[in-house]
């Protein structure tokens, strides 16, 4: 017995779900390709729990379909979705053994009992459980039982995956063992997946895409590599990863500070186009380089320098009282002392400009 | 065994302040219960000679072992329809909350700041002759002339069902608050239908205040004398009313002291198996 | 879905109806004309309340209860929590057997502690008097006030009492100024409910009763038993107005103690 399926594609149209006067999600449009593994990212309170949930069929949206694989879910119950789930606290049935919950979804599609037995032990084995089948879930570890709820999300071959931040009570190595797991199974069943965390780690490393929610919206959705080089905004540029905010004004060719100096803005900067006015430019601390005081793009005062193993983070005051950081390997040479002026330089590809927060 | 709320913590008292401060609650226990209880049943076995006659004399006696089993069949009765009752109002409760909950909880606790006497009275007002349920029925039509049912094995049952049903109502709602609401989405993502994930998740997780309320409403109906005293005839009578008659009218001491060893050695025997089995925590509808 | 939960809320109330509807009737019944109990109420009168007040039996054994569950609810209260607080700061060990004995009076039923208690009394000569009635609703009441101030204790951090003893307090002047002050809502409450529990218990003293000294149920009873005037009615409504304000007071006791806790480092 094997475990392959293809995943289906969702198309989320309009979604919204509002609890009385707070609205969770607003006018939400997704689509998520079949056989990809998405990644819902968000801030607590964003919205990302409230889609999944209306995925699952557990919250029915007060507006907006959902399809899966072209047919309309947005009112079937959650027990005729054909959709596994994995929840954050693993939810493995206390009262039946590990192989009873791995064969629950069978018994309930009516999968006769010696058939049943054999695929759970097959899902089991996916897992790399297949010893455990006739403990009781509070006899195995957490990550031993995370993989139990894995095995019972994909035992009948469901379409799609859904995951809520099914890592999140594991402890640090643990998740990071977990990550390869899932997405080396999931690569290897072609399953659709939606993640979703707060973990903008766990998001890179693991997703495809990754859809950033913010109040109820969709701040963007792109390959990780992208999300990080290119954010689509200025929200997304300072959720993901440290990034260094200097306001400016864009002229259209020279981004200006306050202090009288200027920048030419590549045209690579423009992730979208930015009228000329108020602008933030933007640039990840790892691209800036120190240079000699007085040489270089800007100069700052250095106020704190923190060695952490490989990299070391110097925090340096612009002029105007901004904060600017700059990351550097600990392997070049000495950093500079705590007071000590400091010119850096912005390489042209790092720069990144949008259009000034309302 | 769990001892719960008991886990000493904290600095430590000196043996000699832990042993006055325990002196009241153990010499209570042991001077009030204990020692009364035990020279009580020594009667039923060393009257007038070390013997267990009174107790064969309960059980083969037919007059006797018709009372014990009728004992157990109204107690098993009145622990069936409580059950009956108080899980749908416990599964109700553990899915209301605000107003809704608070109403419920209030008329379920009502019970315990009324008199036992007076809800008594009141069911012997509502059952008699010309009382309003034969009345009610009369006038409907339902029945034409009024129906016996005071002092009757029915009577005695409803009564103590109305007096008993609260204790079961506790532990289910304990044990059903208890259990995350992620199970009941877990079971329907598998596949099951609302009632398909109830009976096999939600049922089995709630089964401990199940057996709990259930043990703990069986228990307390089997000596129960109040209610069957003044709403059963003798035709009725319960180990309880037997044990009253055996003293205040025959003055048999040791064989009222039998009855009384073989209803406390069942009881016992009951809670000592639930204890082994769940914890006495879970019978009283403590949260875990 | 919506239809489930319509049948089951249908269920519910009927459940409760069930529940009041035996209260509800009883209580109008005290202001009936009639010699006997009448439902619905024939014509107005406060006779029975009057003949209530006026009776010296119905008079002293109200007086005698109330004697009984004060004095029980004392007793109780004081025996409970120090049990408590040495089984919770001693050495440990003891946990089970204290939980075994605790839940004895709970499992025994009354009738045979009843029994137990008349036979014992009889010997000793505490039959019928207040301090044989006073042990013997201790014993029943000791279990429920136990588990309450247990709660409230498992609740107190007992670093709270280091904390008083390294600023120069005793071991008795800690736990007077600090875990009593944080238990005492849950005492309290435990108190009312051993004074409930004393007050309303008909078993013990169907067979406690002496020739002059009969509790309120007791004499109850023998009116249930013997002509069931409307007496008992209006004796049921004035202990459902004595339950609504031990009800109303427990609380406003409860609130009390809620609003003090956030602001508690504040006040001396």
């Amino acid at each position: 017995m094997t475990l392959t399926q293809r995943g289906t594609g969702i198309e989320i149209r309009g979604l919204r779900k509002a609890f009385g006067q707070v609205t969770a999600i607003d006018h939400l449009d997704l689509d998520i390709h079949p056989g990809e593994f998405l990644a819902l990212l968000g801030p607590s309170g964003s919205g990302k729990s409230t889609v999944l949930m209306a995925l699952a069929g557990f919250e029915p949206p007060t507006g907006g379909t959902i399809r899966i694989d072209g047919e309309d879910c947005t009112h079937v119950p959650p027990h005729r979705r054909n959709i596994g789930m994995v929840f954050q606290h693993y939810t493995l049935f206390p009262h039946m053994s590990v192989l009873d919950n791995v064969a629950f979804p069978l018994r309930m599609r009516g999968v006769a009992k010696e058939e049943r037995r054999a695929r759970a032990a097959a899902a089991l084995e996916t897992v790399r459980l297949g010893a455990f089948g006739d403990r009781l879930p509070k006899q195995l570890s957490g990550g031993q039982q995370q993989r139990v709820a894995i095995a019972r999300a994909i035992v009948y071959n469901p379409r799609v995956l859904l995951m809520d931040e099914p890592l999140s009570a594991l402890d640090k190595n643990l998740r990071e063992e977990m990550q390869i797991e899932i997405k080396r199974l999931q690569e290897s069943l072609g399953i659709t997946v939606v993640f979703v965390t707060h973990d903008q780690g766990e998001a890179l490393t693991m997703a495809d895409r990754v859809a950033i929610l913010q109040s109820g919206r969709l701040q963007q959705i792109s390959p990780a590599r992208e999300l990080y080089e290119r954010p689509a905004n200025l929200f997304a540029a300072g959720f993901i990863g440290e990034m260094n905010q200097l306001n400016a004004r864009y002229d259209g060719a020279r981004a200006h500070f306050s202090d009288g100096t200027s920048l030419a803005v590549p045209q690579t900067a423009l992730v979208a186009p930015v009228p000329p006015g108020p602008a933030t430019l933007t640039i990840r601390p790892e691209r800036v380089r120190p240079v000699a005081p007085g040489s270089g793009d800007l100069q700052g005062v250095v106020r704190d320098v923190i060695y952490s193993g490989a990299g070391t983070l110097i925090i340096a005051e612009l002029p105007g009282g901004t904060e600017f950081r700059a990351r550097i390997s600990s392997a070049g040479i000495a950093p500079p002392a705590a007071g000590a002026p400091l010119g850096f330089a912005l390489p042209p590809e790092g720069l990144l400009l949008y259009p000034a927060a309302a | 065994m769990a001892a719960g709320f008991f886990q000493p913590e904290g600095r430590r008292l000196s043996k000699a302040a832990v042993t006055a401060l325990m002196l009241p609650f153990f010499s209570v226990i042991a001077l009030v219960f204990l020692w009364p209880l035990l020279s009580l049943l020594s009667l039923s076995v060393l009257e007038p000679e070390p013997t267990l006659a009174h107790y064969q004399r309960a059980i083969d006696n037919p007059v006797y072992a018709r009372v014990l089993w009728r004992t157990l069949v109204i107690a098993l009765w009145v622990s069936a329809v409580s059950l009956l009752l108080a899980f749908p109002v416990a599964l109700l409760m553990a899915r209301s909350e605000g107003p809704k909950l608070a109403f419920i909880t209030a008329c379920i606790l009502l019970p315990f700041w009324s008199s036992v006497l007076v809800r008594t009275a009141a069911w012997s007002v509502l059952l008699q002759r010309k009382g309003l349920i034969n009345e009610g029925m009369q006038g409907i039509g339902l029945t034409a002339e009024p129906l016996k049912l005071l002092y009757t094995q029915g009577a005695v049952v409803v009564a103590m069902v109305h007096v008993l049903m609260p204790f079961m109502v506790l532990p289910i709602y304990g044990a059903l608050r208890n259990i995350p609401a992620d199970y009941a989405r877990a079971a329907a993502i598998c596949g099951a239908p609302p009632w398909r994930g109830f009976l096999h998740v939600t049922l089995p997780l709630a089964l401990p205040g199940v057996i709990g309320g259930f043990i703990l409403v069986f228990l307390t109906a089997l000596g129960y004398f109040i209610t069957p005293s003044l709403l059963g005839s003798p035709k009725e009578m319960m180990i309880s009313t037997l044990i009253s008659q055996q003293i205040r009218e025959h003055l048999d001491w040791p064989f009222a002291a039998a009855l009384v060893g073989l209803l406390t050695l069942f009881v016992t025997a009951i809670t000592l198996v639930f204890s082994r089995l769940f914890g006495f925590d879970r019978m009283l509808g403590g949260r875990k | 879905m919506s239809q489930q939960n319509w049948m089951l809320n249908a269920f519910v109330y009927a459940v409760l109806v069930f529940i009041l509807l035996p209260i509800l009737i009883i209580l109008p019944m005290a202001f009936s004309d009639t010699d006997y109990l009448a439902f619905p109420p024939k014509g107005y009168t406060l006779r029975w309340f009057e003949s209530f007040f006026a009776s010296s039996r119905w008079m002293g054994a109200l007086r005698f209860s109330a004697e009984i569950g004060l004095l029980t609810a004392l007793c109780t209260t004081v025996i409970g929590t120090a049990a408590c607080y040495a089984l919770v700061r001693g050495a440990g060990g003891l946990g089970a057997v204290f939980q075994g004995l605790l839940i004895g009076p709970i499992v025994v039923p009354h009738i045979a502690l009843a029994v137990a208690l008349y036979l014992f009394f009889q010997q000793t000569g505490l039959s019928g008097t207040r301090l044989g009635y006073v042990l013997a609703h201790t014993v029943i009441a000791l279990p429920f006030v136990v588990f309450t101030v247990a709660a409230a204790l498992s609740q107190v951090d007992p670093a709270l009492e280091d904390a008083a003893m390294s600023c120069g307090a005793s071991r008795v002047t800690a736990f007077r100024l600090v875990t009593l002050p944080l238990i005492l809502p849950n005492v309290i409450s435990g108190g009312l409910f051993a004074f409930i529990i004393s007050f309303d218990e008909p078993v013990v003293a169907f067979f406690l009763a002496g020739i002059r000294d009969k509790t309120l149920p007791r004499m109850m009873f023998d009116d249930i038993e013997q002509n069931l005037t409307p007496v008992i009615p209006a004796i049921a409504v004035l202990l459902t107005l004595l339950s609504i304000v031990v009800l109303l007071a427990g609380w406003l006791l409860k609130r009390a103690a809620e609003r003090k806790a956030p602001a508690a480092p504040s006040e001396p």
